[in-house]
């Protein structure tokens, strides 16, 4: 199993996944392989791997999927691992989430997401940026 | 909670492709009913026409429990999974649209048992009502689909996927009510079987109409087809749908005497069951396709043709392992290090299913390690197939112990598979088995090992019965299974480099299950043929495992 945020035991060769299917011989063996969902980011602001000169108001993140905005969730993860939910903005386009910032200092920060597509697939992921000290 | 979070993207996948299969029974089943049971059951002796009604009742009422049960489960995943990750009430949840069509789904499904309860033919207002509750069906899932969450072309898009699903469901959801009714008296099985032959050729019209709006909306150039999952995978759906044309016009030529019967209807069963098998293959695949980004979606980091010519351009097979504890191969690892570095810089946006990670960084050893079990277990694998092949020709009576070699197999795959793990890593039994993976591989092992003891019995001609079709049905599923697997969401390359390598292999493993069973199963005519087919993939699945590689 891979863990996105969870990592355990070292990551599994693709052998396993190849023997346990051809010989058909447990179902549990497809759980090795990376899992799959629909919404992927399009653009975001900050874009990923983005230097800002100073906190961005707010931040933004366009998808290629209709999103229901009241079962997705943004979360800011500053330098120290201190996460901060962010108030998503109910009026956002269909596929767009966004959310206003209140106070960002300088290093790295993740901008974290979760969105429930409209069609029921749920998709996370991070979008890392810095911010310059001045 | 975590655990559900790491299993809820292969979970919802495998369960979406059982959701699928049950569904395109169910639907098949009801239009076998009512479209053409009752209708064909006037034009037979009265036995043949209540068998015929017992039949397609029997499989809708099955069919809609195995839906019910199916699509529940997969709603209760998904709500599962919200809770589990956001912190609302489990009111808020329920609102979700994707759960209000699920039950929609669910009182259509509910609703298609109830009118399938009473006994005997059904009236015109029941059929008139098991026709729409099938339509309520077929309307939820498809405004449930992945249709409703596009932003362009939606209509379009939800007409292709309702016509695709339609479409399967004409096809290949009616094939157990086919296959059972063939054992009516000769006469009604053939009225039935041209009967149904003309609504799967409907059936395959619908699926090519849907399939022309996928490839405008979904996919929309060759190069997608090759570099993303999405394409690839509706390639290999493609070329299995090739597969069933051939099953299916076979048939159709022998039910409307344009050839002549040939074996009649033993050959005509094995037929429909080696459709309704890849059947199932094309479903798992259809299931996959569905939690992934469609490749128009995903225009960057695509694998180029040239990538892929590289990669499979055949290369002596690695058959010295590195060293477990060994670390470097310094030419290798220095080429590693910089695509890994030259991806990091480029910082796009990932995006993950809960419980999914990225590839990891790979070294050098992983590589080496990988590629050497891969073409060990070829080395295995194609001497299993021609071991088979010399015991097709019945000269080599040490051939038939071809079984024992997937013991070796199976060793192999008990000690390989997990080297951070027992026997080879740190990590001791016990304490490796709180990894779901690895305790799936040491049963993979055990499981091995039992059906290559169980397939050698049979050789041996010391078990009989239903136990020789324990090795057909492991291909099979091993082949299903393959394919039903989840991918990732975004374009990683070496991810679809390995895909690539191992969607042919499904595909083999799903067409040589088949052949096992038809040799089993008889005429002797086919019989002869498949007796020959099966070692033949297990030769090519060996012979494209000692091509794999992954640098």
């Amino acid at each position: 199993m891979r863990h996105a945020l969870r990592p355990t035991l070292p990551p599994a060769l693709p052998l396993r996944r190849f023997l346990a299917g051809l010989l058909g011989l447990a179902l549990m063996a497809l759980a090795a392989g990376p899992a799959a969902a629909h919404a992927v980011v399009v653009t975001s602001d900050p874009a990923a791997g983005a230097a800002l000169a100073a906190a961005p108001a707010g931040v933004t993140i366009r998808f290629n999927s209709r999103l229901d905005h009241g079962r997705s969730r943004l979360l800011l993860i500053g330098p120290d691992g201190a996460q901060q939910p962010l108030p998503i903005a109910a009026d956002s386009e269909p596929t767009v989430l966004a959310a206003p910032v209140a106070s960002a200092g300088p290093g790295q920060w993740r901008l974290r997401w979760q969105v429930l597509a409209v069609d029921g697939h749920i998709t996370r992921g991070d979008i890392p940026f810095s911010i310059r000290a001045r | 909670m975590e655990q559900l979070l790491d299993l809820y993207g292969f979970a919802s996948v495998v369960l979406h492709a059982a959701e699928l299969v049950a569904r395109t029974v169910l639907l098949g089943s009801v239009v076998f009913w009512v479209l053409l049971a009752v209708p064909a059951g006037r034009l037979m002796p009265p036995g043949d026409a209540d068998r015929l009604h017992g039949i397609a009742r029997r499989a809708v009422r099955l069919a809609a429990v195995a839906a019910l049960v199916t699509t529940l489960l997969g709603g209760l995943l998904g709500l599962a999974a919200l809770a589990a990750t956001l912190e609302l009430r489990a009111g808020a949840l329920i609102g979700a649209d994707f759960i209000a069509l699920i039950g929609l789904a669910l009182l259509a499904m509910l609703a298609v048992l109830v009118l399938a309860a009473p006994p005997g033919v059904p009236g015109p207002r029941r059929r008139w009502a098991l026709l729409g509750a099938a339509a309520a069906v077929l309307l939820a899932v498809t405004f449930g689909s992945h249709a409703i969450a596009r932003t362009e072309e939606r209509p379009m898009l939800l007409l292709a996927t309702g016509l695709h699903q339609a479409g399967a469901a004409f096809w290949l959801g009616g094939l157990p009510c086919l296959l059972a009714a063939l054992r009516l008296t000769p006469a009604s099985a053939r009225l039935v079987g041209q009967r149904y032959s003309w609504a799967a050729a409907g059936g395959v019209g619908l699926i090519l109409l849907g399939s022309a709006g996928f490839w405008l909306g979904y996919i929309g150039a060759v190069e997608a087809v090759y570099g993303t999952a999405y394409g690839s995978m509706a390639a290999t759906k493609l070329i299995m749908l090739g597969l069933l044309l051939l099953l299916g016009a076979a048939n159709f030529r022998a039910l409307h005497g344009v050839a002549p019967m040939g074996q009649g209807l033993p050959r005509l069963r094995r037929f429909i069951e080696a459709e309704m098998a890849i059947g199932i293959a094309v479903l798992a695949v259809a299931a996959s396709l569905t939690s992934v980004p469609p490749a128009a979606d995903l225009p960057d980091d695509r694998v180029t043709w040239a990538e892929i010519t590289e990669r499979f351009t055949p290369q002596l097979p690695r058959l010295s392992s590195p060293d477990h504890a060994d670390l470097a191969i310094p030419a290798l690892q220095a080429q590693l290090d910089a695509e890994w570095q030259q991806r990091q810089a480029a910082q796009r946006p990932q995006a993950f299913t809960p419980g999914e990670g990225l590839l990891p960084p790979r070294n050098a050893t992983d590589i080496a390690w990988s590629e050497y079990n891969h073409h060990w277990a070829g080395i295995m694998v194609l001497l299993v197939g021609l071991a088979a092949l010399l015991d097709a020709t019945g000269r080599v009576p040490l051939a038939r112990h071809w079984p024992l070699v997937f013991l070796g197999l199976a060793g192999f795959l008990l000690v390989r598979s997990d080297p951070e793990a027992w026997p080879l890593g740190d990590i001791g039994l016990l304490d490796s088995l709180r990894d779901p993976e690895v305790v799936q591989h040491k049963l993979a092992s055990l499981l091995v090992v039992g059906f290559a003891l169980s397939e050698w019995s049979v050789r041996l001609g010391l078990l009989r019965g239903r136990v020789r079709f324990v090795f057909p049905v492991a291909m099979l599923a091993g082949g299903v299974l393959l394919l039903a697997h989840t991918h990732a969401i975004s374009n990683i390359k070496e991810a679809q480099l390995i895909e690539l390598s191992h969607l042919p292999l499904a595909v083999f493993a799903v067409i040589g299950g088949c052949a096992r069973w038809t040799e089993l199963r008889g005429p002797e005519a086919l019989a002869r043929v498949a007796r020959w087919l099966w070692p033949l993939c297990l030769v090519m699945i060996g012979l494209l495992l000692l091509l794999y590689r992954e640098s």
